[in-house]
């Protein structure tokens, strides 16, 4: 009698593990803003995401050498003087999406995600609108949200010629696939 | 019963050990990262007397302008010469270009001595975490196309000097940089008595940031060489350069103090013979402007 029951335990709980995480490892990242010279645009391609369809748990990890600029130079200083990326090597994401996720319904669906946002050692509550797609089983995640430099200690020199703004717009788009 | 127990308390350790959370699965997924390169070991291709292990990025242009004053003290110095901001013992301009991301090119002429010089430089090893260290090889060949008051430099093959170096630097932290080069200069023609036609040198510098934008300099060249030794008459001396780097985004701004008259290689290699201790040393400054030639459209 407890074999059994103990059989029907694993049984259920690997069943239920094996669908329970999604994952998304090529996590599209672009980074947008407008200064007075030229805008400052870049790309990257490999952030990686979690997401709990159950719980609504997400976590998103985008490492800061990942991102590419047009101007290489720009790129070498971006991570250099701004970002610091030896000593912050990522800008982590992690939090909650408030509603109920439904992967049965195709559609999309606007969400709300409460969490923390890490970039540049520095850690802030955020709430961040985005749209949630599901497709066929498939949920896909996109966003768009601005991040102050003055949040997160980063700092814009006078000296610099080149000036930036303040307001970073992040545009998030990841789609996820089970392990 | 106990078994039962027993055997809920087994699912338990099971599942503890078993289920994931997002932050595990995270982690384990970060730790795929591949190794990247140390980038940033030098804010520019050029310190003071040595260039660095940094690469003009592909399609890039640096531009630099080179000047070195007249000796702020000893003889040619002093007021009358406002501390030999009235002379200028050498100006260089040089054009470096990226045709890879690990190979340029560049082109530069020198006051002294009118010398001109084409360059090629590869960065054979980049720092990352299984390489401690970064190697780029160079070489260069000088050539003085004028004529000088001897006869010596009648025969245009006399007037060529080739050098070639290999420079292995190391990011110690993102303030510290430091680098070596060991170096070997030949020149087709030489003083008569004994002077060497090749020359073995090592050069030292160094970089430390005290902010991200802000840091000094120290670049230092030893010189192999028992003719130089030997003729203490002729005053040889090491060139030893210090001073301040400032970057604002597109520049690098290099303000020095060095004994060496000479900026090129070739030239302050065998011909340094100015002192500090003589008060024969000069303010100099670098610019260095970066042009993007090219942008890659996506």
């Amino acid at each position: 009698m407890p074999l059994i029951i103990l059989l029907i335990l694993f049984f259920q709980n690997t069943s239920l593990d094996k669908n329970t995480l999604l994952i998304c490892k090529n996590v599209k990242t672009t980074l947008f803003s407008e200064a007075p010279l030229e805008n400052i645009e870049a790309k990257s391609g490999t952030g990686i995401s979690v997401l709990n369809p159950i719980s609504g748990e997400l976590q998103f990890v985008i490492p800061i050498r990942s991102l590419e600029f047009n101007k290489r130079l720009m790129q070498e200083h971006f991570n250099e003087n701004y970002m610091e990326s030896e000593r912050y090597p990522h800008a982590k994401f992690k939090g909650k999406i408030a509603e109920p996720i439904n992967m049965e319904k195709n559609g999309e669906y606007p969400v709300n995600v409460t969490g923390e946002l890490d970039v540049h050692g520095v850690k802030r509550q955020r709430s961040v609108k985005g749209i949630m797609k599901v497709q066929d089983k498939k949920i896909s995640l996109s966003s768009v949200f601005d991040v102050k430099c003055k949040d997160h200690n980063i700092k814009i020199p006078q000296i610099v010629f080149q000036k930036i703004a303040e307001n970073i717009r992040i545009t998030i788009n990841s789609t996820y696939i089970s392990q | 019963m106990k078994q039962l127990l027993l055997c809920i308390l087994f699912f338990f350790v099971y599942q503890l050990s078993f289920s994931q959370s997002t932050d595990s699965l995270m982690r384990a997924l970060e730790n795929d990262s591949p190794d990247q390169p140390v980038i940033a070991t030098f804010k520019s291709s050029r310190l003071i007397l040595s260039q660095t292990t940094t690469m003009v990025k592909k399609h890039d242009m640096d531009f630099k302008v080179v000047h070195r004053f007249g000796d702020i003290g000893g003889t040619d110095g002093g007021s009358k010469t406002l501390l030999g901001l009235d002379n200028s013992s050498d100006i260089y301009i040089d054009f470096e270009y990226g045709i890879s991301d690990r190979l340029s090119i560049s082109f530069g002429r020198s006051k002294y001595e009118q010398l001109l010089d084409m360059q090629l430089k590869y960065a054979l090893l980049q720092q990352t975490q299984k390489s401690p260290i970064a190697i780029s090889v160079l070489a260069k060949t000088g050539f003085t196309p004028y004529r000088v008051n001897t006869t010596v430099f009648d025969d245009y093959s006399n007037r060529f000097s080739y050098f070639a170096q290999a420079i292995l630097s190391r990011k110690f932290s993102p303030n510290l940089s430091l680098q070596v080069a060991p170096s070997f200069l030949k020149r087709n023609l030489v003083a008569p008595g004994g002077d060497e036609e090749g020359l073995f040198a090592l050069g030292f510098a160094g970089r430390y940031k005290f902010t991200k934008r802000f840091g000094v300099v120290l670049d230092y060249y030893q010189v192999f060489s028992p003719y130089r030794d030997n003729n203490t008459n002729m005053n040889f001396s090491s060139p030893l350069g210090m001073g301040v780097e400032i970057e604002t985004g597109g520049h690098v701004f290099t303000l020095i103090f060095v004994n060496a008259k000479a900026i090129v290689e070739n030239n302050f290699i065998p011909n340094s013979t100015s002192s500090w201790s003589d008060g024969q040393y000069r303010f100099g400054f670098t610019i260095s402007r970066m042009f993007t030639l090219y942008k890659p459209k996506n």
